[in-house]
């Protein structure tokens, strides 16, 4: 390990075990030396290419620059039911209408891109970032509805609210002029941030340490998500690759520090002050109930008491309008301490102080019970304004203004990442291929110039997520086909120079979505409370079944969802043998193959009119010779349909995309 | 994600680019075995190849079973230094260990008569008497016991050992968790947090003894192995009629063919690995009967058949988190554990399976040597005991010391960090060199710490 230089305590020898946690990729950069993904943003200037006829817009040349370059040439261009495939589950997560079968491409992405299911599809990508589950720890400071945020993302991607407001929305609503009521639902991305269970039995020396690793989980998930940096990695030293000190650490955690996660309500003050009035007398009525339950000796008309304190709360209830509208998971204005309990009492007491912020003193070596100078909170040091110095992030617990800094000053930073993460979905890889990891630890960018001219151009947009899609979805580059040449599949094996489309699976969500489209069983049916996904019985969207942060359903955990405890920026993709019992055994995969069957035994012809049906349906093309031969034979030989349909619905041609 | 673990065998990036990409199926090691790039152990032979962990969740008490204090009847009542350690609760006097006990084999290894029969197995027992952790709540010790780290962020023990070692068997997950009912935190003990996902824990209730009621999916609600066969072929056949379409070579696709077929043979394999009733009933007998013997016994089946790490959780809660009445319910839980143990042990010798199996006994925490609530005893992180047996392991010794009283390790401590280094490095892991690469970071089980128990290698 090389000696690590002296600037401050943080940085000394004494903390060099420390240091060998955060190990980058490449040597340390010089402080003054920013990464690229710091650096201005500007349009790009077009490369030179020889084929001048295949490149339909800017992202093309950029692309194809680098594959001639490579001496590799683009792959033809898929064909049309390919690209309808592609199209709806890129931009919908289902199987093509085939209603829409002729309709002219630049209507069909119009529509698409119209569709409410396009926010169920893009709002779920999102979800992975933030962490999302509909039930948390059963200690969290809020019980309020998790689909709330939810379906506000949802929403946010279907009107296509500008990438920039969206995240002042999600980090700041209540602070932020002009908001609508119903916006503070996005304040769900710190709402239902994990929260670690404190014993307060204990003394503040050790659950000031499980609080330090709560502000270090939000200083995680906003930096990742947000701005691509790995920020705690400061919290114990300086960042040995990014620009980020462990000053820069904790003048941010000073703001997480100031929030506590509360619920909040999403309608008016006119209309809530009644409500928050009404909840708080049910709330004395019932404590009023209780006692006289438990007072000893109970009284003579403890009945007709209690049947008169009931009828109160029921009049309550019922006469106060709203009075069953569900408050968010948000967070609000206070500043944390761990103090101890105070007197010979053993433990320790969490004291929040509504209204007010702190700044956090430097943690040594990560460890708050040795605490150094106080840090003012701003913002990072190499994101300065235009008089040199960073943000300070002051008013009240500095939340806008962080926000605010992110696509301001940052904006190079976070545009760069959103653009990338919305490639990454379109093409199964980024053109960073590390989109949480934008420093110099991460991996660099396959084609930089065209990072860097798409997202120049996606602020110029006015940050438009749909502006971008449009882009990408009329580039040649994503419509060739995803059969590699040998020259690409021996030097883009990767498909790192896009030389072709990698194939791709379908995450479980598409999955269950598309059998269930494909039976025709589809509810499509929009927001609202989670369904339970262990019943074969439900018909809805995945994305609406029930997440539990601490016992995943079976069937998003094997195949693949993310563990909804840290932010995920991409699926793993696996194939394992549970897998294979789910689509052998699963009671969901028997009922959609069942369903199948039954509607197809309604049809009229005989066993190979309904496999040349069957294959349209799933597949939307005719079956091969070959294909209708072994269909033909299994169902000959005694198979049934619905195991026929089951293979069908579980087949690699089901479960891929090319 | 592209630093390698495994330097000296072959660079991770080579791995991905030899198989391209399609990693998936396999894993990395799996890639790594197929390249002929993985000999006996990883980074130097193994001791162990699989690992058993008993885990006693609540907390049992050293003193009760393994590390004799004599003082605490002594000074009963009292609370001389060193016995006023900050715990979770406030705490009286010290109270005394009521069991007897006895030099047992012939290491003259000292067990209490709570474990009469465990203890004709003290020549193989190497008894950890000062252990300690950070931390005097479930929760975070829990934690720190499974993964390292006293918040849920991280991964486990058995996903590491999953992701580092891979399986020995394909038709069954390399990480099995038997429970009767649900340990607190549940699946957070034993998740992959940023390891692909099939390296996590694969959560057994064992409450109900039937495979299916077992492993999700086992079996189809109406069997037909014939005609699932034929479905199999069919699938096979179309499957590659598809990938013929896509130039014959995907191992994604390929992987995917490989998998189905896994699966089916799994549902007779798993249904075989879970099934007690295939136990002799003499074998049966020799554990006992009870959750934690079923436990035991089914332990024994999967490590039989390659699975990486079964953990075994004692019970539903916490039921070793003797607040009160702590003596009594220590008594029953004894002689609920005794036999199975005792029956497990004797078995894997016989099999020849404890010369490279490791088995580990012991909770999240130990308890304290001063009263609780007049007879129960509170949480301690400062001082516990565990042990450990077969797999590479020095027989019938007790190895470090915790004060007079059992209430803080004092010599030759051993934290629950340096416990996980040397069952890495028994496994043949250098738990300095199994890292992933994750949000700008190296992770590693033992985050920068961790110190080998040298000593107690046989």
């Amino acid at each position: 390990m090389e000696p690590v230089p002296t600037r401050n305590p943080f940085r000394g020898s004494a903390f060099a075990l420390a240091a060998l946690w955060c190990l980058p990729l490449l040597p340390a950069e010089e402080p003054e030396a920013l990464p690229w993904s710091f650096h201005p943003l500007h349009e790009q200037s077009l490369p030179e290419v020889k084929d001048s006829h295949w490149p339909r817009n800017r992202i093309d040349y950029f692309v194809l620059a680098e594959l001639e370059k490579a001496g590799l040439s683009p792959a033809p261009e898929a064909d049309a039911r390919t690209l309808r495939r592609r199209l709806s589950f890129d931009l919908l997560g289902l199987p093509p209408d085939e209603a829409e079968r002729d309709t002219e491409w630049s209507v069909l992405v119009d529509r698409h891109l119209a569709s409410p299911h396009y926010g169920e599809r893009w709002g779920r990508h999102w979800l992975d970032l933030a962490r999302y589950a509909d039930v948390t720890e059963s200690w969290s400071d809020t019980k309020s509805p998790a689909w709330l945020y939810r379906d506000w993302v949802v929403d946010a991607f279907n009107r296509d609210l500008p990438y920039d407001r969206f995240v002042l929305h999600q980090l700041a609503n209540d602070l932020l002029p002009g908001t609508r009521h119903e916006d503070n639902a996005a304040l769900g991305f710190l709402g239902l941030s994990p929260s670690y269970w404190k014993e307060l039995q204990l003394p503040p020396e050790i659950i000031g340490v499980t609080v330090a690793e709560e502000w270090e989980e939000r200083m995680d998930v906003v930096g990742r998500t947000f701005l691509g940096l790995t920020l705690g990695c400061a919290r114990c030293h300086d960042h040995k690759s990014d620009p980020v000190s462990a000053e820069d650490y904790y003048a941010l955690a000073g703001v997480f520090a100031s929030v506590q996660i509360a619920d909040r309500p999403v309608v008016g003050e006119a209309d809530w002050a009644p409500v928050r009035a009404a909840r708080e007398k049910v709330k004395a009525l019932e404590a009023e109930r209780d006692g006289l339950k438990k007072a000893k000796p109970a009284p003579a008309d403890l009945k007709d008491r209690l049947a008169a304190v009931g009828k109160e709360i029921e009049a309550i209830r019922s006469d106060t309008p709203k009075y069953h509208t569900a408050t968010a998971p948000a967070v609000v204005e206070a500043a944390l301490f761990v103090k101890p309990k105070g007197g010979e009492e053993h433990g320790t007491k969490l004291e929040y102080v509504e209204g007010m912020a702190r700044d956090l003193p430097m943690h040594r070596r990560g460890d708050p019970n040795s605490p150094g100078e106080v840090v003012p909170r701003r913002f990072l040091a190499a994101f300065p304004r235009a008089d040199g110095s960073p943000r300070p992030l002051d008013q009240g617990s500095g939340r806008l203004e962080l926000a605010r800094a992110l696509v301001e000053e940052a904006a190079p930073l976070s545009a760069r990442v959103v653009v990338n993460r919305v490639w990454l979905q379109h093409f199964g890889r980024g053109l960073v291929a590390t989109p949480s990891e934008f420093g110099p630890a991460g991996e660099m960018p396959s084609h930089p110039a065209l990072l860097d001219d798409l997202a120049a151009r996606f602020v110029a947009s006015g940050w438009s997520i749909k502006w971008l899609h449009r882009e990408i979805l009329n580039s040649a580059t994503w419509r060739q086909g995803s059969s590699a040449s040998p020259e690409s599949a021996a030097r883009d094996a990767q498909g790192q120079l896009h030389s072709h489309m990698p194939r791709r699976r379908l995450d479980a969500e598409a999955w269950r979505d598309a059998m269930l489209a494909a039976t025709g069983e589809l509810d499509t049916a929009m927001g609202g409370e989670p369904f339970a996904l262990d019943d074969p019985t439900t018909t809805r969207r995945t994305l609406y079944g029930r997440v539990k942060r601490r016992e995943l359903d079976e069937m998003l955990r094997v195949n693949d969802f993310p563990d909804p405890v840290a932010h995920s920026p991409t699926r793993t993709e696996t194939a394992t043998p549970l897998q294979q019992l789910f689509s052998l055994n699963g009671p969901f995969v028997i009922a959609r193959a069942k369903h199948l069957s039954e509607t197809l035994a309604t049809t009229e012809g005989g066993d190979m009119e309904r496999i040349v049906r069957i294959y349209e349906r799933l597949f939307q093309r005719e079956p091969t010779a070959a294909e209708c031969e072994l269909g033909f034979a299994f169902l000959s030989e005694g198979g049934s349909w619905e195991r026929y349909a089951q293979v069908l619905l579980t087949s690699n041609e089901f479960l891929h995309l090319d | 994600m592209s630093r390698t673990a495994f330097p000296s065998l072959i660079d991770r990036r080579t791995a991905l680019k030899r198989f391209g990409g399609g990693l998936g199926t396999l894993g990395f090691v799996s890639a790594l075995e197929a390249a002929g790039g993985l000999g006996g152990g990883v980074h130097f032979p193994p001791r162990a190849k699989r690992v058993i962990h008993l885990f006693m969740n609540g907390g049992p008490f050293g003193p009760d079973f393994f590390d004799p204090k004599p003082a605490l009847t002594k000074y009963q009542g009292e609370r001389p230094p060193g016995a006023d350690l900050r715990t979770e609760r406030p705490t009286g006097g010290l109270m005394a260990v009521p069991f007897a006990y006895g030099n047992h084999g012939k290491s003259g290894l000292p067990v209490s008569e709570l474990l009469p029969l465990t203890a004709r197995h003290a020549d193989d027992l190497c008894v950890l008497n000062s252990c300690y952790t950070d931390n005097p709540n479930h929760g975070p010790a829990l934690f720190l016991m499974n993964s390292g780290s006293m918040t849920p962020k991280v991964p486990s023990l058995g996903a590491w050992m999953s992701y580092g070692l891979g399986s020995e068997n394909r038709n069954l997950p390399s990480y099995l968790v038997l429970c009767p009912g649900r340990p607190v935190r549940f699946s957070e003990l034993w998740h992959s947090a940023f390891l692909p996902p099939q390296h996590q824990g694969v959560y057994i209730n064992h409450s109900k003894l039937e495979p299916d009621r077992m492993i999700p999916w086992l079996s189809h609600p109406e069997p037909d192995v014939p005609a699932q066969r034929r479905q199999l072929d069919l699938a096979a056949a179309l499957n590659r009629e598809h990938l013929a379409a896509r130039g014959g070579t995907d191992t994604v696709l390929e992987g995917r063919i490989a998998a189905m077929e896994t699966a089916f043979r799994m549902q007779f394999e798993a249904s075989e690995a879970f099934d007690l009733s295939k136990e002799p009933q003499a074998i049966r007998e020799t554990y006992g009967e009870g959750h934690f013997a079923n436990g035991c016994l089914l332990a024994r089946r999967l490590s039989e058949r390659g699975v990486r790490f079964v953990q075994v959780y004692y019970g539903n809660g916490q039921p070793w988190d003797t607040h009160s009445k702590h003596t009594e319910q220590t008594r029953k839980l004894a002689q609920d554990i005794d036999r199975p143990i005792a029956a497990l042990l004797e078995d894997l010798k016989q099999r020849g399976l404890l010369e490279d199996t490791l088995v580990i006994w012991g909770g999240e925490f130990g308890r304290t040597p001063v009263t609780e609530n007049g007879d129960g005893r509170d949480h301690n992180p400062h001082g516990f005991t565990m042990w450990m047996a077969g797999g590479g392991v020095r027989g019938g010794l007790s190895y470090g010391s915790t004060d007079d009283f059992g209430f803080k390790a004092v010599e030759k401590r051993m934290h629950v960090h340096d416990l996980h280094a040397t069952i890495l490095h028994l496994l043949g892991i250098d738990h300095e060199r199994l890292t992933f690469r994750h949000a700008g970071r190296d992770f590693r089980l033992t985050d920068v710490h961790g110190k080998i128990a040298r000593e107690i290698l046989a």
